[in-house]
């Protein structure tokens, strides 16, 4: 299988078949370690979620080894995982209580699950005042496995691994703007987000410390109760007055906006990089991880295709010529791939820059792809268990 | 030579994320819910209902009375008091129970609901305040998270608004 | 009411601010954080505008402590309309906030060169002694509970000195905890930190103004 650039610069990056097997053995093992207890589990539909994943996961990495290409393969994991983890979610919460919404009741008991988006804002009330800002419960209870010990130890060992790339692998809500990105053929809105670009970026990180100081001020999870978009596709405190009409109002236009309309128009993850204070928090961890894209400027010509690629506008002119990406760089492999030189390349800190990069882009995304097939390949798995459940003719 | 350094430190360092991504699943991330587990942290009073002040005995069930919760500076909600009537199977139909919920042996509050037979039916309840401490009301649900009456699993729990000017707001 | 001695309350209302700076940190901290982050690096240009928002501060106590004794009588007509006040204030904080994130004043002197390429929004503008000032007052006139608590302890003093020094006690306490901020003014000011902190500016306008605006209704709805 040849890419679209293999005409032009790229070297003998594609790899037989034989060591493209090879190299994807440690991930078909992981995968086995992964959903084996899925397989011991009673239920076919558990078994064939777990195979169907299984194959799913094992292939794409085959093919990421195979073209030599990042994006797209990883793409198709991510966008599964953005529509079946809402899924999920929202059958689960059906058959126990035959609505999406919250009833005070669930908030008063604690059967809240943890969502990661409200860590930065629980921060500063947890150091402070050791009290937890979010209506859950510390450990896990018959009725709520996502508990925020449990919730937060997992963000904080995947985020050692994948840092900012958390958002390009193991988000489960960024998938659902890249899907709707990926429908358009041509990008709308192009001269917008070029020319404002630098500014709309900034944007997750004054969000991000708007809620943490209004969240410490009132002690309330202020992005949960009022901007989170992705509550209209999960759940959310059940209208019971005006406050909470207004809130639900918030949640659906944020999220027809931002994760629906403008990625499709733009074909950029509006929400991701120009809204999500969760992503900018991430972005804080692009400082020490070791795992960067980076640019040999002997090889680029300045055709900006990578700064159009890019679905976070994390590159800009002054960067790309100091040879870097921005900090809110997710890591999703967008520009390598688009890059018709091969001048953007991954790079592992501390290593001369476009020396070796296929061993830097190999050790990163073990890692990634591990944490993906871990933690995205569990709630893939569950899902593809809950259809399959739910088929009507069964 | 330097370069070289930063080279091997370079690869032991993605060789060492290699190791974590492989404990993460096995123990890292046991290991990190553990630390946060035992970090001393309590989930805020607005959901929890704070701490409990004293459990009063009935005949088939207990009432459990919590210290009252107070609202800080720019906090939203009304300061409360949390009362639980559990277990709310052995609970009579209707209950209609005086409470005393400050301890000084008198009571404060009448608390009435009818328990429905059906758990999932919505509940709704009566409070009505028998000194000026506490504010009254009727037929409420789950207003808010300072007035309620709401099952939570095998509990009954009422929530009773302080008056704000005798709380000291 | 016992009247209390000078000393015991002198030390009562420094242990009060001490006590209570926290909840300060916790009101004023949204409102002074992106304010100075806005304004252009430098720790001795931060201490002056945070001395002249705390002086702004200070002024809002004295008048408190000033209206509280003058008014001990009638503090019970004070709790009612205190929703009033407080949906008022937080509307001109708000407003407040807008206008010194914008850079209202720096806007009008380089529109006046009617060259666009001088409006940079990463610009911080230069430091305005009239936001410190307007912005501390508010939230030295924000009624919170150990605001409040200091306000009924006051009240029982013998005169108004009496009042207004143990005010300065409290105000004292509660100071300490500002120091802190003076590090705001060694982070670097770089076009997008500036960009940034008008925007959380904005966006804690947007929060003070909904705020303010809901008090305002409940209080009108339910009186």
């Amino acid at each position: 299988m040849a890419s679209r650039s293999s005409a032009l610069v790229r070297p003998a990056a594609f790899r037989s078949v034989g060591r493209s097997v090879l190299l994807t053995l440690p991930i078909a093992l992981w995968s086995l370690v992964m959903f084996t207890p899925s397989l011991r589990q009673a239920g076919r539909d558990s078994h064939i979620g777990a195979v169907v994943v299984m194959l799913f996961m094992t292939t794409l990495f085959f093919l990421m080894m195979r073209t030599g290409e990042t994006y797209r393969w990883r793409r198709i994991f991510f966008v599964a995982l953005g529509f079946l983890f809402p899924f999920g979610f929202i059958a689960a919460l059906v058959v126990q209580r035959g609505t999406m919404s919250i009833p005070i009741s669930r908030m008063v008991s604690g059967d809240t699950p943890f969502c990661f988006m409200v860590t930065p804002s629980i921060i500063l009330p947890a150091a402070f005042a050791r009290t937890i800002i979010f209506p859950g419960s510390i450990l896990p209870t018959a009725s709520n496995h996502a508990s925020i010990a449990i919730m937060i130890g997992l963000w904080f060992a995947l985020t050692l691994v994948l840092g900012k790339a958390w958002c390009s692998y193991a988000c489960f809500f960024g998938g659902i703007e890249e899907g709707f990105a990926a429908i358009a053929k041509r990008r709308r809105l192009h001269r917008f987000v070029t020319k404002y670009g630098h500014i709309l970026r900034l944007i997750p990180w004054a969000i991000l410390v708007f809620v943490v100081l209004v969240s410490a001020a009132i002690f309330e999870p202020v992005y949960c109760m009022w901007l989170c978009p992705f509550k209209a596709v999960t759940e959310f405190p059940a209208v019971r007055n005006v406050e909470t009409a207004i809130q639900m109002g918030i949640f659906v236009a944020l999220f027809i906006g931002l994760v629906v309309v403008l990625p499709f128009l733009t074909k950029k993850r509006t929400q991701c990089g120009f809204f999500c204070p969760f992503g900018a928090f991430q972005s804080l961890f692009n400082k020490i991880h070791l795992f960067e894209i980076r640019f040999d400027r002997e090889k680029c010509v300045d055709c900006a295709l990578c700064q159009t690629s890019c679905p976070t506008v994390a590159l800009s002119k002054e960067s790309i010529r100091e040879g870097k990406t921005l900090l809110n760089c997710m890591k999703c492999g967008a520009c390598v791939d688009a890059c018709k030189k091969d001048a953007a390349v991954w790079h592992l800190k501390g290593t001369p820059v476009a020396v070796k990069p296929e061993r830097a882009r190999l050790l990163f995304l073990y890692g990634a792809w591990a944490m993906a097939t871990m933690f995205g390949g569990s709630i893939l798995a569950n899902s593809v268990a809950t259809m399959l459940h739910w088929l009507p003719w069964k | 030579m330097r370069a070289r350094i930063l080279a091997i430190l370079a690869y032991t360092g993605a060789g060492l994320t290699l190791v974590v991504a492989a404990c993460v699943p096995f123990f890292l991330m046991g290991a990190f819910s553990g630390l946060v587990a035992h970090a001393g942290l309590h989930i805020d009073a607005t959901y929890s209902g704070g701490t409990i002040a004293r459990t009063i005995q009935r005949n088939n069930y207990r009432i459990v009375v919590y210290q009252p919760v107070q609202p800080r500076m720019l906090e939203r909600i009304e300061p409360f008091v949390q009362i639980v009537f559990e277990p709310a199977d052995s609970l009579p139909a209707h209950v209609s129970d005086e409470v005393d919920l400050d301890g000084d042996g008198r009571p404060d509050v009448r608390v009435s609901f009818t328990v429905p037979a059906n758990a999932s039916v919505k509940l709704r309840g009566d409070v009505t305040a028998l000194n000026g401490k506490y504010v009254s009301f009727a037929h409420v649900a789950d207003e808010s998270f300072s007035r309620m009456v709401v099952r939570t699993g095998n509990q009954i729990v009422v929530r009773v608004p302080l008056n704000k000017d005798v709380a000291g707001r | 009411m016992p009247a209390l001695s000078f000393s015991a309350s002198a030390g009562e209302a420094l242990v009060l601010g001490l006590a209570t700076g926290p909840v300060c940190l916790a009101t004023c901290g949204p409102v002074v954080v992106p304010w100075l982050m806005v304004q252009p690096q430098g720790v001795r240009l931060h201490s002056r505008q945070l001395g002249l928002f705390l002086a702004a501060r200070l002024a809002g106590y004295m008048v408190f402590a000033a209206a509280v004794w003058l008014a001990a009588a009638a503090i019970p007509h004070a709790w009612t309309g205190r929703s009033w006040l407080m949906g008022g204030i937080e509307l001109l904080l708000a407003a407040g906030l807008v206008v010194y994130a914008v850079g209202w004043p720096h806007r009008r002197c380089v529109a006046a060169k009617a060259t666009s390429s001088l409006v940079q929004i990463g610009d911080a503008p230069p430091p305005q002694p009239s936001g410190a000032l307007a912005l501390g007052f508010l939230t030295g006139i924000n009624l919170c509970p150990p605001f409040l608590v200091a306000g009924v302890r006051a009240a029982q003093l013998p005169s108004l000195s009496a009042s207004l020094l143990f005010f300065l006690f409290f105000f004292a306490g509660t100071v300490v905890w500002f120091l802190p901020f003076l590090s705001l003014g060694l982070v670097r000011r770089t076009p997008a930190v500036v960009t940034v902190a008008r925007m959380v500016a904005v966006l804690l306008a947007c929060w003070y103004g909904f705020s303010g605006v809901s008090i305002l209704i409940e209080r009108a709805i339910h009186g």
